[in-house]
């Protein structure tokens, strides 16, 4: 058939789906993890939810369950303190009796029977009273009463919170009465009431609402369960067909390396997709069951209207998750010569994103669109926005649809770069027929004179975010010692880690030349330093423009910190400190070895666009505060592309190092200049202006004259080139 | 119909080094051949044939299948080139019959002449009493012959073998190469490569033996024995031993 390209790729596509799609569905371990799992596992997860929620309910109902009580008094007072007791029996009203026992006897007994009264239970408790105990009660001061309760027949905890509640209530009544014989008006005791109004009426009330817990751990059961439903499929669709050596028969078909990864995407993500119907199918079978089978309280209800809106809501982001998982998990596995090998990889990595899908849970954990961006996530977050979380009203529907929207982009644009990813390791000829044991293992000690793969570019950035979350309590306030110490521990002490075991060719990885021949190192030079430079000032301007928005706590401390080093440390340490070691140590690692290992041996544009991205969201990443991420990825994206034009380490670190330079010279002009020094303490309370409109002018004439001086000396290089010598 | 022009495969090796793997080789298999490729373990069979079949590129040189170039045109050398790895490559949940049928719709074969093609195929290589019971299930006899079907399923004009009689026994193994013979007969051009050189001694029209990368002898096996056990008579077993020696026996030397 003579089709068009994109129409025989889809063909081909197809094919290949359908292909697996009917392996997939003859493999009953397939169907045990796509069907049978999740319609077992949320009937029983709901029993036993059901089960404990109902035998705590029981027991806080017994609790408050109100008792039969019979009090013994002995002693000169009894007879006025039974009265008193008597009294308030009889003056409170049933709605001030909360918590009291359903019916209370006051008897006077002698003090010689209360062991067998209290041994008989004739009496529940017993309370001998002294001489002038009534008195002691209209005067100011506190009296103590000491009830005593049988030692063989021990008061429940039921008995001891019933009379509690009732003696509060005598001990309110006292009170009044103190207050009155005083001749103080009554609100003494009452000085503020609150009444709630509003338009919406009441919030919905639940005496003990575990709609939230339930509701966040079915959602992160979901996402590890929709990952199950990739979990073997993907380890079928490629690893699995190399251990069977019929992967071969596939790349020889007439199609692109493409058609071929799309095709088992499309296998992959119906079974999911199936994973996914079927848990949805068994999650809300079983919450029609369940639900009248919890304790009444235990569950608010959605508001009427908003549960189907939310059901398709909470669908679409998982549809978008289905895509996502089975990418990844295809990602993962791709590398894998066998199904073995392809399970002990991808294991870990279904506990990674479990454990980053739990995260949304945490208390004080903000939803919202941005973070509805995040994979695996996000799509949590959609749904809670959808949902609500019980004690608070689902979201309005526009901050759903963002949520929503921001999610579905995020999962498509991940899924599309992980299946690129995949696409590339399929096609490598030494992962292809030598397996990862030899050419992909980050374990493997390579030869001298290699470059680090993309496994091992990743290595030294794990053990550097493990640095810096472990040091972070440990690390001095300091920042003399804590910038040395965390640079030392995050980037520094990893890169030698990697570079000692990997035995790699440093001039090569770490792109450690001059940039270019003649006098054009200097215009490269001087042009890296005025992007920097220029970066610096538009970031910290547009910073200034969304203040509004609100800057973290610890954005403000951390810039209160760096101003008070730079004002208060020789100039030279403050810049070896802020800018020089920064500047030296994140390139190496960053654009060094991180970047070197993305671009590989083989190097496209369309690669290098992915790994300067990539390395660039990791050195985003990498600063921690959000505030700071949007400029810091920028950066990234600037001296990646930098080291990628000029093959050149150095106008990468010469711009990094004027980047960071600018808070000193700011602060150096700050005093003449009004509204610099705001950019440097990034939004402290006290800075209101923006940074003026020249400061900004020059900023961008310098990110620009940078721009076309590194263009212009890149292209003239390349020229040279290429002519003759 | 198949020329191998200067082809060459450096791999990097684990210590740093490179390996040789092919080193320059060149040959040709005209339509209606059959030819066999001969070398000893590593020597560079597979990595020939991996070239040809376009799933390894090549560090120099080419190669054409039915004048598409491997490295240029790499999509029309798959759609000329039936290719038989070395592993027998079927799917175990799949019948013969949806084997083929899922092959002929990735070569693009349409959806209404699928099922003629593929009882074509059962017919041909005697499959129709196993066409719909799971690979898995089949023998390896059955199994091998579902893998050249497979490789059939788009007609092509050249067929690349790996090893193809490898997990066959003796019966098996005739039962393949007949069929392979018979496919000559049709005009395909046949490339296989063999350890088992008894088996093809009588049935390739000619032998192109290779040794550490590098063809070290062509011809057919008269010719072979003639060049390298000269003056007696000799199997293509001896001639190959002396050929990958590099030498030549002197008449009467022996075997």
């Amino acid at each position: 058939m003579n089709l068009p390209g994109h129409q025989r790729s889809l063909a081909a596509a197809l094919a290949i789906a359908r292909r697996d799609l009917l392996e997939f569905v003859r493999d009953r371990r397939t169907l045990v993890i796509t069907l049978l799992l999740p319609m077992a596992t949320y009937p029983i997860l709901a029993l036993s939810t059901a089960l404990g929620l109902r035998t705590a309910s029981q027991e806080l109902e017994a609790r408050a369950a109100p008792s039969s009580m019979h009090v013994g008094l002995s002693g000169p007072d009894a007879e006025r303190l039974a009265s008193l007791m008597k009294r308030t029996l009889a003056d409170t009203p049933p709605s001030g009796r909360s918590g009291w026992p359903a019916n209370l006897e006051i008897a006077d007994v002698r003090a010689a029977d209360v062991e067998s009264l209290l041994d008989q239970g004739a009496i529940t408790l017993w309370i001998e009273t002294h001489a002038g105990l009534v008195r002691e009660l209209e005067s100011t001061g506190t009296v103590r009463l000491k009830a005593r309760v049988s030692a063989t027949r021990p008061a429940g905890p039921a008995v001891r919170e019933q009379f509690e509640a009732f003696i509060r209530t005598l001990g309110r009544d006292v009170a009044r009465e103190r207050v009155q014989s005083a001749g103080l008006p009554a609100t003494l005791l009452e000085p503020v009431r609150i009444a709630f109004e509003g338009d919406r009426g009441p919030a919905p009330t639940a005496s003990h609402n575990v709609f939230s817990t339930l509701a966040g751990g079915v959602l992160v059961l979901l996402t590890v369960l929709t990952l199950t439903g990739a979990f073997y499929p993907a380890i079928d669709a490629i690893a699995g067909e190399k251990e069977r050596g019929t992967i071969e028969t596939l790349l020889i078909a007439p199609c692109r390396i493409d058609d071929i990864v799309w095709g088992k995407f499309f296998g992959v993500f119906a079974i999911t997709l199936a994973t996914l119907v079927a848990n949805v199918v068994s999650i809300a079978a079983t919450a029609a069951v369940s639900l009248r089978y919890l304790p009444r309280g235990m569950v608010a209800t959605l508001p009427d209207g908003s549960v189907a809106a939310a059901i398709v809501a909470t669908v679409l982001a998982f549809v978008g998750m289905a895509a996502l998982a089975a990418a990844t998990c295809l990602a993962v596995t791709t590398a894998s010569k066998s199904g073995k090998e392809a399970q002990n990889t991808l294991t870990p990595v279904i506990l990674l994103v479990s454990a980053v899908a739990g995260t949304v849970l945490l208390p004080g954990m903000r939803g919202g669109p941005l973070l509805a961006a995040v994979p695996f996530a996000g799509q949590i977050v959609v749904a809670r926005a959808a949902l609500g979380t019980g004690t608070t009203a689902p979201a309005s529907a526009w901050t759903i649809m963002a949520s929503l929207l921001m999610s579905l982009a995020s999962s498509a644009v991940v899924t599309w770069l992980l299946l690129r990813l995949t696409a590339g390791t399929l096609a490598d000829e030494d992962v292809l027929f030598r397996g990862p044991d030899v050419a992909g293992s980050p374990l493997h000690r390579p030869a001298p004179r290699q470059r680090p793969n993309v496994v091992q570019a990743l290595v030294p950035l794990v053990a550097g975010f493990a640095g810096l979350w472990y040091v972070q309590g440990l690390v001095p306030s300091d920042l003399r010692w804590a910038i040395p110490i965390q640079q030392g521990v995050a980037v520094l002490a990893p890169l030698a880690l990697v570079l000692w075991w990997q035995r790699v060719d440093l001039r090569g990885t770490f792109a450690w030349r001059r940039p270019a021949r003649g006098g054009w190192v200097a215009a490269v030079l001087v042009g890296a330093a005025l992007v920097g430079a220029g970066l610096f000032l538009l970031g910290a301007a547009a910073l200034l423009a969304v203040r509004s928005a609100g800057i973290s706590e610890e954005a403000r401390h951390l810039s209160a910190r760096l101003v008070s080093l730079i004002q208060a440390q020789p100039w030279w340490l403050a810049w070896l400190l802020v800018a020089v070691l920064p500047a030296i140590c994140e390139e190496l690692l960053f654009r060094g070895w991180v970047l070197a290992g993305l671009l590989g041996r083989r190097r496209s544009p369309g690669r290098a666009r992915v790994a300067v991205g990539i390395q660039a969201a990791a050195f985003a990443v990498f600063h921690l505060l959000p505030e700071r991420m949007p400029q810091t990825f920028a950066l990234g994206l600037v001296l990646g592309t930098l080291v990628v034009v000029t093959r050149s380490l150095l106008p990468a670190i010469v711009c990094h190092l004027a980047h960071n330079s600018m808070p000193l010279v700011v602060l150096w002009l700050a005093g003449d200049v009004p509204g610099l020094a705001a950019a440097v303490e990034g939004g402290t309370p006290a800075s209101s202006a923006g940074l003026p409109g020249w400061v900004v002018a020059a900023a961008a004439a310098s990110t620009a004259i940078g721009i076309a001086l590194l263009a212009a000396a890149t292209r003239l290089n390349g020229n040279n080139r290429e002519r003759p010598s | 119909m198949i020329e191998v022009i200067d082809l060459v495969k450096h791999y990097h090796a684990a210590d740093g080094g490179i390996v040789r793997a092919v080193n320059g080789v060149s040959f040709v298999v005209q339509a209606g051949e059959m030819v066999g490729l001969l070398g000893a373990n590593g020597a560079g069979k597979t990595s020939t044939l991996r070239m040809l079949a376009t799933l390894l590129k090549p560090t120099a040189g080419t190669a054409r299948v039915a004048g598409c170039d491997v490295r240029h045109d790499p999509v029309g050398v798959r759609q000329r080139l039936g290719y038989v790895s070395a592993t027998t490559g079927v799917p175990d949940r799949l019948t013969p019959r949806e084997i083929f049928m899922s092959f002929g719709r990735l070569h693009g074969i349409p959806p209404a002449d699928l099922p003629g093609r593929a009882e074509s195929l059962l017919e041909q290589l005697d499959l129709r009493r196993c066409a719909d019971r799971p690979a898995g299930r089949l023998s390896s006899g059955q199994r091998q012959r579902v893998s050249l079907g497979r490789a059939l399923v788009h007609d092509p004009p050249a067929l690349v073998l790996d090893e193809p009689t490898n997990a066959l026994d003796v019966v098996g193994a005739r039962d393949l190469l007949v069929l392979l013979g018979e496919l000559r007969g049709a005009g395909h051009a046949i490339l296989l490569s063999t350890h088992r050189l008894h088996e093809i001694e009588t049935r390739c029209d000619r032998f192109v033996i290779i040794h550490d990368g590098s063809v070290v002898a062509a011809g057919t096996r008269q010719g072979l024995v003639a060049e390298w056990i000269p003056g007696r008579e000799a199997e293509l077993e001896d001639a190959f031993f002396a050929a990958i020696a590099g030498r030549s026996a002197a008449p009467g030397s022996g075997g």
